[in-house]
């Protein structure tokens, strides 16, 4: 079967008043396949950002081609959820309207969308906070209800931009774990972008190296960790084989820092 | 993380306040009506010791004779206070919501259409500059003594404010909040109703604060400038024969009007607003 996302020669260049003409994204290719969890990871301001959200529809691509491949989806025409780096919650609606909110711009069934909104939101363990406001939740949990919003209308793929990047150190290992748990139980495709290698390697089938800016896909790998993967995958050999790997193509070992290359 | 869920309560820590923060309010509302018993208390023993001329300043017990003397009156008398009040309060509350309701409507319109802003833009920037109250003779010229000439002047004062607030709150919505809608590709109306306007709300309330004060503003210039009934003619009358008392108490009867509106924008803002963080009212930030 074709890969559920297809990425060919994609760029990005921007006008910048002080810099000019700048490049974000020098020709990207990679594909994803239905059901894989892809991380991008890259230094900060590489380009990841920009990728996901030329993905996401938000940007205008320079040059280059990107496919998502949707069939039996023929609900809505969205065929993603997006989850972004700050939960982006809306203040003036509860806990079950925010995670309602796509079933209002795309004109879903009602009922049939509060069903499953309530659903999702017992599955990411805020039953019972239906009718809190945003501001009452803790920032986990008001990331869990963004995760919640992003999947409402049930899009094959999830795109992630950094989402547990402003969460606590011990609060994104746990939502880390259950990120992994609904990815297993949904089925969906995770492409997730994040500066962290460690948590790049323990989620995904396949990591994607990003260079500094201009970005450019540098490496691929392939994580030898099994599934299901728990805290304790952390502390495998392959998972530090695969976090030195990274390091080394993005130049952070110490030996090609001291040599400047 | 389910075990998390069952530790953390919901509070409503903003929305309702504690106790000790209400009794606070109470005394400090307590204290205030005491310091204005003592001033005016002060005014009328300094009034009477130096013997001051009721037509300098009256005591405040004139005042307030002549502010009960207004009531005491048959309700439709010319000299009775109510059909005056009738007549400023139709005139405020008319200028307050048809400008504020063009001002939300012409700022919305700016944000969402960049073309008309170009154009546009640059003349309400303009017309803003003019001292708006300098058109109140040309209004009673066009529109006539009657209140017509006094909303359209209130009209003026409070779009500007409204469009202006309306126009900043729309452009300053968070980006990721518009890029969450552009994701799921919604239409510039979905995006407009469910995030937009709701984002500016806070901005649009402050706007709503500004002009609850220039209505009444506008009214009381207009009848200054030209009418037959209203507090701004009552003023004017009484000033005429030297009745000071009677001026003072038509300004205290407006003062209250000008609070009781802003005390409703106030109220109408905390039902609104209540995720909003509170100390964005002006009384609150000073």
């Amino acid at each position: 079967m074709d890969p559920i996302i297809t990425v060919r020669d994609l760029t990005k260049t921007y006008r910048s008043k002080r810099e000019g003409l700048v490049n974000a994204l020098d020709p990207v290719s990679f594909t994803v396949e239905e059901g894989e969890f892809v991380c991008l990871v890259g230094p900060s301001g590489c380009g990841k950002s920009t990728l996901l959200k030329i993905l996401a529809g938000i940007v205008a691509r320079t040059s280059g081609d990107f496919g998502i491949r949707h069939q039996g989806h023929g609900a809505t025409d969205c065929h993603i959820g997006l989850v972004f780096q700050s939960p982006v919650l809306l203040p003036w609606r509860t806990v079950l309207h925010n995670t309602l909110l796509p079933s209002e711009v795309l004109g879903l069934d009602r009922a049939a969308a509060e069903k499953r909104g309530r659903k999702l939101l017992a599955t990411v363990g805020l039953k019972g906070f239906e009718n809190s406001y945003p501001s009452e939740l803790s920032g986990g949990m008001q990331q869990r209800c963004a995760i919640t919003r992003a999947l409402l209308h049930d899009p094959p793929i999830l795109l992630m931009d950094e989402p547990f990047g402003a969460l606590d150190a011990m609060t994104r290992d746990s939502m880390n774990v259950e990120l992994l748990r609904i990815w297993a139980e949904s089925g969906k495709t995770v492409f997730l972008i994040t500066h962290s290698i460690s948590e790049a390697v323990f989620l995904a089938d396949r990591v994607l190296v990003m260079s500094p800016r201009p970005g450019r896909i540098l490496d691929e790998i392939r994580p030898n960790l099994p599934r299901p993967r728990d805290f304790d995958s952390m502390t495998t050999r392959e998972f530090s084989e695969a976090v030195r790997r990274i390091r080394n193509k993005l130049g952070m070992d110490e030996r090609s820092k001291s040599h400047g290359s | 993380m389910a075990v998390e869920a069952k530790v953390e309560a919901p509070t409503n820590t903003r929305r309702e306040a504690s106790f000790g923060a209400r009794l606070r309010r109470l005394v400090d509302a307590g204290l205030s009506v005491l310091v204005l018993c003592a001033l005016v208390a002060l005014l009328e023993v300094v009034v009477r010791i130096f013997d001051v001329p009721s037509y300098v300043f009256p005591a405040p017990s004139q005042i307030f004779k002549a502010l009960y003397a207004g009531f005491a009156e048959p309700i439709f008398s010319r000299s009775a206070y109510y059909m005056h009040i009738m007549t400023t309060a139709i005139e405020a509350l008319a200028s307050f919501v048809i400008g504020s309701l063009l001002g939300v409507v012409a700022g919305a319109l700016i944000i969402q259409f960049s073309l008309l802003r170009r154009i546009v833009l640059p003349y309400f920037i303009g017309l803003q500059s003019v001292p708006k109250v300098a058109l109140a003779p040309l209004f009673v010229v066009w529109f006539g003594l009657g209140i017509s000439s006094k909303i359209v002047l209130g009209v003026l004062l409070t779009f500007f404010p409204l469009m202006i607030n309306t126009a900043a709150g729309l452009a300053s919505v968070e980006r990721e909040r518009l890029e969450l809608m552009q994701s799921m590709k919604a239409s510039g109306w979905k995006t407009f109703r469910l995030v937009k306007l709701p984002s500016a709300l806070p901005f649009i309330f402050a706007g709503l604060e500004m002009a609850a004060a220039y209505a009444v503003l506008g009214a009381v210039v207009g009848e200054f400038v030209g009418g037959t009934s209203g507090l701004g003619v009552l003023i004017l009358n009484r000033n005429a024969v030297l009745d000071v008392a009677g001026s003072l108490a038509a300004l205290i009867i407006l003062a209250l009007m000008g609070v009781g509106l802003q005390r409703a924008v106030a109220a109408a803002r905390a039902r609104v607003l209540f995720w909003a963080p509170s100390e964005d009212t002006l009384a609150d930030r000073i």
